[in-house]
């Protein structure tokens, strides 16, 4: 047990021995870096999954995936912006990857809509538990 | 990538705002209000690509999502009508254990991430230590030469017709069959009928409750 938290008391420790603690945090926040634009991202990621997992409205579970999409784009734009300072010929395949993610994103939403408007023609409801056609 | 001063500011400005904007899009009870504040979260993620310098990506995400991509959803909430969300008497959640449970999974997921973040970030850090003077020369103003802003577009469009063409053509396909694909499914059934494209069996039926199937078929040989 003891070695499983020992870690984070390690961490912990180490925090308080530097006497500024506050101003390192501010001095962080003041220059926010790739790891500020992952957390946002991840934020982000998850506040798309509890959207897909929590409503009802299939529209509004569409619009959660493009939540979730926008945060893996955020993620590496960031990415490709830390490798383009470090001097990577490849960095700027995080920007390409991108646009292909927002063409797929578009098709996505496409066929999910017109998946969607053939479903109302048929079973007249938008609310994902009534549509259980599948199941037994 | 350091970011300071007026960057830093405007960095956590449209962070929170993409953030609470996500949050009120799942929390809405109107769909409408729902897409509103999607447009309004990507609009702020759109700030965020300019401040990391992908000028042309944030321009795209403009274009495509917030022109395209939303108004599309706009119109696909206008034509099912969801009337009864805005009466107020459904619920617009799923049952309370569902939410719960997925709600408890979800913190789970975010309390992981951010420690991976951490770890991996400081070990980052330890590995290849960002120099504290990486401030790039800001944009130069251009009447017609170069500056850094076109030239950070043209890597972009460089590298994508050089290293990524083919998936590029396979994007191209993909946004045909999608094309295709929207207009196949959302055709309603007298123009299926029309194009001689219904199940005879299925047409029989249908054919009592709506008689101007018949007429709609057309006349082979």
């Amino acid at each position: 047990m003891l070695n499983f938290f020992s870690p984070a008391l390690l961490f912990l420790f180490q925090e308080a021995e530097s006497t500024s603690r506050a101003s390192q945090m501010l001095h962080a926040a003041a220059n926010p870096d790739l790891s500020k634009f992952l957390v946002i991202g991840a934020l982000l990621f998850i506040i798309g999954v509890a959207g897909v997992l929590t409503r009802r409205n299939i529209i509004v579970i569409f619009m959660s995936i493009e939540l979730i999409l926008n945060a893996a784009n955020l993620n590496f734009i960031a990415f490709s912006r830390y490798l383009q300072e470090t001097g990577n010929p490849n960095a700027l395949a995080g920007q390409i990857f991108t646009v292909f993610v927002i063409v797929v994103a578009a098709a996505e939403a496409a066929i999910g809509l017109g998946i969607v408007i053939a479903l109302y023609r048929n079973k007249e409801t938008i609310w994902v538990d009534e549509i259980d056609l599948l199941k037994w | 990538m350091t970011l300071s001063g007026y960057e830093a500011l405007f960095f956590w400005i449209f962070a929170l705002a993409a953030i609470f904007a996500g949050l009120l899009t799942v929390m809405a009870r109107n769909a409408v209000h729902s897409a509103l504040f999607l447009i309004s979260s990507l609009v702020s993620v759109a700030a965020l690509f300019v401040l990391a310098r992908a000028e042309f990506i944030a321009g795209v995400q403009i274009l495509v999502y917030v022109g395209g991509v939303m108004v599309l959803f706009l119109f696909v909430i206008m034509l099912v009508n969801v009337g009864a969300e805005e009466r107020g008497s459904e619920e617009i959640f799923n049952k309370q254990r569902q939410v719960t449970t997925s709600l408890i999974f979800c913190l789970l997921l975010v309390g992981a991430l951010l420690f991976a973040i951490n770890r991996g970030y400081s070990g980052l850090q330890r590995l290849r230590p960002t120099p504290e003077t990486s401030r790039e020369a800001p944009y130069r103003p251009s009447a017609t030469g170069s500056s850094q802003l076109t030239k950070d577009t043209e890597g972009v469009g460089n590298s994508l017709y050089r290293y990524a063409s083919l998936p590029f053509e396979i994007a191209s396909l993909l946004l045909l069959v999608a094309i295709i694909g929207s207009v196949m499914l959302a055709r309603t059934l007298r123009q299926e009928a029309s194009a001689d494209d219904v199940d005879p069996e299925v047409l029989q039926q249908e054919i009592v409750n709506d008689p101007e199937l018949e007429k709609l078929q057309p006349q082979s040989e």
